[in-house]
């Protein structure tokens, strides 16, 4: 059996499944102390079930995204080997800052020595400031790290116990700025991560469970936990991720839909193309900084159904932000939900408060209650469905390098709309009716999140870089660098070589039994031509286990 | 008014004119992984948009490809002359200031005629460009400023005879280069005397020079001529890596360059040094165009002052600039008849080679010397492959701007060269309607392309 938690800021989801089947679901309130809210809903899907049965527990969360937001961590320094390119007016990070000099290109070939004697002065700043943690990013170091390992050698000889992160250990793909970001969030959460990390195996030691644990990635992917603190950074934005997930598994496979998760102040829109979640192509932004990580393609629309409404002239508006629960629930303004109430689409709170709330909009306007109630269900829907659209034209309009890419990119349109979330059942209905769409509201939408945690797949990627005129090569997510010794290295090699480092990487994370077929996700061959002759080969490949889900809900698995 | 710069970056990984040609897949590949790795593309003012495909109709507006046009062109002609027009598009309806098609293939040696491949290039991809913009968005006049090694000489026959189309290219002496044109004595045919204007450079000239071209000739020219419309057909050979051009071009002299011009769109042309002069000539050029600091963009093996230009080299630069200049400012009092001839038609003969495709073309030209407008354009090509029989084409182009007497002149030239026999192919280009026609005799059938519909 498997276990999903979502460990969300306000609640904590859980279910239990039994290959496919949903056994038990239980949401509990989100205290300070994780511990004690993890074993709550733990227990109360564990009742008769002996821990022995659990084969897996899956965490998804979104406790470090929080602690980013609150900026609750301690300070990070900055050394950076940005050479030339950018002006260095662009690296102006909220953090003490050092510049060095130095370069490396876009082949990996030294072109400006480091600098040593500013490395010397910077980490004799960073000691009389205070820092002890230091991140260290170089451009170009995917593609060679001597500079940041000989930073980092030299911090270490002196201050053996700083944290020292290094950029090229954190993403491989190129993109400087996003590496050094994130490889500062990385230096930051760490602590915090682990600690997190040790709660969770804290709480299911104590309730026996001797299951695999996993957390979700924001990419939808999972990995072992006790792995995971390499890169807490890539688990921070699960939450969204696993609802998507949790959506695709509770929907046939295959179908093109949209997502659609109407919360209180926000609604989160991904889609499932041809039954696979779209990946965003730019990393995460977590607070107007991108980063590298890689995730879902969600977008937050400002709205939700406890958005305030306003009048505006002859106009109703939604103001941004919640002032409160609907008027119904005794809150202070109009909101949708109010609309919903008047309209019998949602059943809680006082109907006469509701229809209040409506005649305060509404009477300037000479619309009765229910007129006025129809009016703001159809802006929620206008707004909602104009993002939808936005969404997908956006994802055409997505660049791309090759002919047949270009040729190949069609008009996608969903069939479907699925709901998920609290405010999802009044409006599902009539978000898929202007979309021509089938409405959906799957069963346990409340419990998406922990859903998708639960049948989230194990995914590993290996993105090999091989330049045979160099005779060297790299895999960026483990910040490798080799040679190549074989004159007659050649693309079937590559991948072959791409393919050992992925089952090397697989073993390591105790991931052998359920990876599933490797997939080639990309494949670049280019001649390396100097004066008309070819003079060596460039090779990108990636490989990836196969992403996506464990079992589809109520299919009675798979 | 959007203060964004919106770039397509299309590098063509699939495609090449042959695996060791210097027009192939690597071509960009390292300028992609620098304006990856600089994180440009992030920055709030720059906007990457996936290109679009132009369609056959858009090509023969320009155009006479032989036989037709699906047999010229592949989909990555299509898609770097559509990126260019959706850029294009772009700007004019404001939603961007400016714009930069980074794209493969180049096409800035492709003529009227087309029967195959010239100096890497099928398809023009700035006339398709111009043509497009004249016809959706109504702009009337535009201005080419051609920073390629090579003089851009099918961008110069192509507008030769069109009096709204300014076109400057400078480049290295074509008797030192490639494709052998360019001298100062070109500059335009009767009807639009002066709109084209060459500057060819010594080898060896730096930056200094380049830039004292800019400030003294194109830039004044420009503001006399006020163009709607600037287009920077950016060829970057003028690098002094670059291994087809003898220039000393660096990177901080195509960003100020880009700078100074402020075009409305640059389109990339040549340029063959892919490592070491590329990545940050793009760079720099995507920076001018964004107006971000470009500064810090350096060759790995530059440094400040490395290149001297002599005196005698800028003396003799500065005297052809005075030159262009008069004869730019004097062109309306120049004796027209004195320098054409009279006539109802203005003819010049031409030898075109295809480096590319060893192709021989022998061109007769007629310009009908209209007194209301820039008259019909008849074109007798002949092109021999080495084997068989040659090709024999009749085409006739009617600008945009033609009266209704060239227009009926043009249709009935048309009708008679298809009943002559004479021609393997006979065309008709009749901007005025947008409506393009081809006719082979072997088969006796003709079609027709009008309107923007697709014909893929
Ligand atoms: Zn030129
Ligand atoms: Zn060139
Ligand atoms: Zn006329």
């Amino acid at each position: 059996m498997f276990i999903g938690i979502d460990v969300g800021g306000t609640f904590t989801d859980a279910v239990l499944l039994d290959r496919g089947m949903v056994k038990a679901t239980a949401k509990v309130v989100t205290r300070q102390d994780l511990l004690s809210s993890l074993l709550e809903a733990l227990d109360s899907i564990l009742q008769g079930v002996s821990p022995d049965l659990i084969e897996r527990v899956v965490f998804s969360t979104t406790v470090i995204t929080n602690l980013i937001a609150e900026k609750k961590y301690d300070p990070v320094g900055l050394i950076i080997i940005p050479g030339p390119g950018l002006s260095h007016a662009h690296y102006r990070f909220a953090t003490q800052t050092h510049i060095i000099n130095g370069a490396i290109d876009y082949r990996g070939r030294e072109i400006i020595p480091l600098d040593l004697k500013q490395v010397e002065q910077a980490v004799e700043e960073l000691e009389a400031a205070g820092y002890n943690k230091v991140a260290v990013v170089g451009k170009f170091s995917s593609r060679n790290n001597k500079h940041e390992k000989e930073i980092e050698k030299y911090i270490k000889l002196l201050h053996p116990q700083w944290q020292v992160e290094l950029g090229h250990t954190v993403a491989g793909q190129l993109n400087f700025p996003r590496r050094v970001v994130s490889t500062m969030l990385t230096c930051a959460t760490r602590e915090k991560y682990e600690f997190f990390v040790r709660s969770v195996f804290q709480a299911l030691e104590q309730r026996g469970l001797q299951a695999e644990i996993y957390i979700l990635r924001a990419d939808g992917g999972t990995m072992r936990l006790k792995n995971s603190t390499k890169a807490p950074i890539e688990t921070i934005f699960s939450g969204p991720a696993a609802s998507t997930l949790g959506v695709q598994a509770l929907l046939p496979p295959g179908e093109t839909a949209v997502v659609v998760d109407i919360g209180g102040t926000t609604s989160d829109l991904a889609l499932l193309l041809s039954g696979q979640p779209l990946l965003a192509t730019r990393g995460v932004c977590i607070y107007n900084q991108l980063t590298h990580v890689r995730a879902l393609a969600v977008k937050s629309v400002p709205v939700g159904g406890d958005t305030t409404l306003s009048r505006q002239q002859n106009r109703i508006v939604l103001l941004p932000g919640r002032q409160g629960p609907p008027f119904c629930l005794d809150g202070p303004a109009p909101t949708p939900t109010d609309a919903l109430r008047v309209l019998g689409l949602f059943h809680k709170g006082d109907y006469d408060k509701a229809r209040q709330a409506m005649h305060m909009l509404g009477a300037e306007l000479n619309l009765s209650c229910t007129e006025t109630a129809v009016r703001v269900v159809d802006l929620v829907v206008d707004t909602i469905v104009q993002e939808i659209n936005e969404m997908f034209k956006s994802w055409e309009q997505e660049p791309s390098y090759r002919v047949w890419e270009v040729l190949q990119k069609k008009k996608v349109r969903p069939t479907t709309v699925v709901g998920v979330g609290g405010g999802a059942a009044g409006l599902i209905t009539q978000i898929a009716a202007r979309m021509n769409c089938q409405p959906v509201l799957p069963p346990y939408a409340s419990v998406a999140n922990a859903i998708g945690a639960a049948v989230a797949r194990p995914t590993l990627r290996v993105s090999l870089r091989a330049d045979t005129q160099q005779g060297v090569y790299t895999i960026q997510e483990e910040g490798f660098q080799g040679k190549i010794e074989d004159g007659n290295f050649n693309e079937e090699k590559a991948i072959a070589l791409a393919r050992t480092w992925l089952q090397r990487r697989a073993e390591n994370a105790g991931l052998t039994s359920s990876l599933g077929e490797v997939e080639i996700i990309r494949r670049e061959v280019f001649n390396v031509v100097r004066n008309w002759v070819t003079c060596g080969k460039i090779f990108d490949i990636g490989v990836q286990t196969q992403r996506g889900i464990l079992h589809y809900i109520g299919g009675g698995g798979r | 008014m959007s203060g964004k710069t919106g770039l397509v970056f299309f590098p063509a990984f699939d495609w090449a004119i042959s695996p060791t040609h210097p027009e192939r897949e690597e071509r960009l590949l390292y300028t992609r992984d620098t304006i990856f790795e600089e994180g440009v593309l992030d920055l709030p003012n720059i906007e990457e948009l996936a290109p679009r495909l132009a369609t056959f109709h858009d090509i023969a507006r320009v155009h006479f490809c032989v036989p037709r046009v699906q047999s010229q062109v592949t989909e990555a002609h299509l898609i770097a002359a559509g990126a260019a027009m959706l850029l294009g598009d772009l700007i004019i309806e404001g939603s961007l200031r400016n714009g930069f098609a980074l794209v493969r293939p180049p096409g800035h040696h492709a003529m009227r005629v087309v029967h195959g491949n010239r100096g890497f290039c099928n398809i023009n991809n700035e006339a398709v460009l111009v043509e497009y913009l004249r016809r959706r968005h109504g702009v009337k006049r535009i201005a080419i400023v051609d920073s390629d090694v090579h003089h851009g000489d099918g961008t110069q026959e192509i507008f030769y005879h069109d009096p709204d189309v300014l076109f400057i290219s400078f480049h290295q002496d074509g008797r030192t280069i490639y494709p052998g044109t360019g001298f100062t004595h070109e500059l335009g045919g009767p009807l639009a005397y002066a709109r084209t204007l060459n500057v060819p450079l010594p080898p060896g000239t730096t930056d200094e020079t380049f830039l004292y071209v800019v400030d003294n000739l194109i830039l004044p020219v420009l503001q006399d001529f006020a163009p709607e419309f600037i287009i920077n057909s950016a060829g970057q050979d003028n690098h002094y890596t670059d291994p087809l051009g003898s220039m000393r071009f660096t990177a901080q002299g195509y960003a100020e360059f880009t700078r100074r011009l402020n075009p409305h769109l640059a389109v990339l042309e040549g340029g063959y040094a892919i490592e070491s002069a590329l990545p940050y000539v793009n760079l720099a050029i995507l920076l001018a165009l964004s107006g971000h600091d470009y500064s810090y963009v350096r060759e790995p093996d530059y440094w400040p002052g490395k290149f001297k230009e002599s005196p005698e080299r800028l003396d003799q630069v500065k005297r052809m600039v005075d030159n262009l200049l008069g004869i730019w400012q004097n062109r309306d009092k120049a004796d027209i008849e004195k320098l054409f001839g009279t006539g109802k038609f203005y003819q010049r003969k031409k030898n075109i080679y295809y480096d590319t495709d060893y192709i021989e073309e022998e061109q007769f030209e007629k310009v009908r010397m209209c007194p209301y407008c820039p008259g019909y354009i008849i074109i007798e090509s002949r092109a021999n492959r080495g084997y068989g029989s040659p090709n024999r084409v009749f085409a006739i182009s009617v600008p945009f701007q033609a009266c209704s007497c060239c227009q009926a002149e043009a249709a009935d030239a048309y009708e008679k060269a298809k009943k002559e026999g004479r021609f393997d192919y006979v065309y008709l280009q009749d901007k005025t309607t947008d409506t393009y026609m081809s006719y082979e005799r072997n088969k006796n059938q003709e079609w027709c392309s009008e309107g923007p519909r697709p014909e893929v």
